[in-house]
């Protein structure tokens, strides 16, 4: 905490006992990685970064699309064309100057997964495909990390926290599940919903609130209906990946 | 072994059970598994999850996993989008 500037910022969130100045000082002196920057990943970073966690680290490998803008809203008209990355940045630095903002311009893979991830504290999933998902989830293995991980599909969504040792992995649930063969149709707002329980889910990591996590337990959300519901996980002693430990 | 509802009428068997499947009450035949379910019910799209009374179940459990009386069974298609 620097000032009374800093005070007034975060006055709202530390007035919970369960932040604090102690609480707030721990989100400044964090790093999170996020992987992607598209519907879930924008708003995941954005809540991140007014928060105050202290440094987000950010992969994508795309440009601003204008069929991206219905849902993230990160990248606005002006950045069509643009590197997510760059646009990112530009954001999110001016949300919250105090943050650091480190971005890549890469794809994320298993040969360079462990690199952006080391001195992170968590690793949230912004990714819109399997294949990524894949290599974030192994990396929480190797490294011991949590991996916040987030799905949209059209009004609906899915949230779950995968802690190593403590709840199955992403491949305990998905290891025989194919690729789409094209995206989902998508609704912005349904990437919002998703994208703040992601955030959320985040920032009690890093507060250590461990026993409000969704670990073991897979969150549904039917836009339509608006419904939400939970389905418990075990798990899996036959996962290709962590073999139920 | 599974067998139909229709075999069972044939048969002159009674024994069914009552489910609310993806929310819909269905009966079935008693002893039925979830893999003779996701066939009855034609889902044929194999990248399901399924949610037996809240527990996710695995692939690896639908032959051994039978649906009961009053049970609740959802075939839900994942969300991989971002």
């Amino acid at each position: 905490m620097q000032d009374q500037r800093d005070q007034l910022r975060y006055q709202r969130q530390m007035g919970l006992p369960e932040i604090g100045e102690q609480g707030q000082k721990r989100l400044a002196r964090s790093r999170v990685f996020v992987g992607g920057l598209g519907g879930l990943g924008s708003v995941i970073t954005t809540y991140l970064c007014a928060a105050g966690v202290g440094s987000l680290r950010i992969a994508d490998r795309d440009r601003v699309e204008i069929s991206n803008l219905n849902r993230q809203i990160l990248h606005w008209t002006k950045d069509v064309g643009r590197d997510k990355t760059v646009s990112a940045r530009e954001k999110l630095a001016a949300l919250n100057p105090d943050a650091e903002i480190e971005t890549h311009h890469l794809e994320i893979g298993p040969e360079n997964a462990a690199e952006l991830v080391q001195g992170c504290q968590v690793i949230v999933d912004g990714t819109d495909n399997l294949q990524t998902r894949r290599v974030l989830n192994r990396t929480s293995l190797d490294m011991d990390l949590p991996f916040v991980h987030g799905g949209i599909n059209g009004f609906n969504g899915m949230i779950s926290t995968f802690v190593p040792g403590r709840s199955p992995c992403f491949e305990c649930l998905f290891s025989e599940f194919g690729s789409p063969s094209s995206p989902p149709p998508v609704l912005g707002s349904v990437a919002g919903v998703v994208g703040s329980l992601q955030s959320l889910e985040v920032i009690k990591c890093l507060l250590g609130l461990m026993d409000g996590l969704l670990c073991g337990r897979l969150l549904f959300m039917q836009g339509q209906t608006m419904a939400f519901r939970e389905i418990s996980l075990e798990k899996n002693p036959d996962c290709p990946e962590c073999r139920g430990r | 072994m599974w067998i139909s509802m229709e075999q069972y009428e044939e048969s002159g068997m009674k024994n069914t059970v009552t489910i609310t499947l993806n929310g819909f009450q269905e009966e079935v035949a008693q002893g039925s598994t979830v893999s003779s379910l996701i066939k009855y019910f034609q889902e044929l799209d194999k990248d399901l999850i399924v949610e037996h009374n809240g527990r996710f179940v695995y692939p690896g459990e639908y032959p051994r996993t039978v649906v009961d009386d009053g049970d609740r069974l959802e075939f839900i298609n994942p969300n991989f989008g971002g």
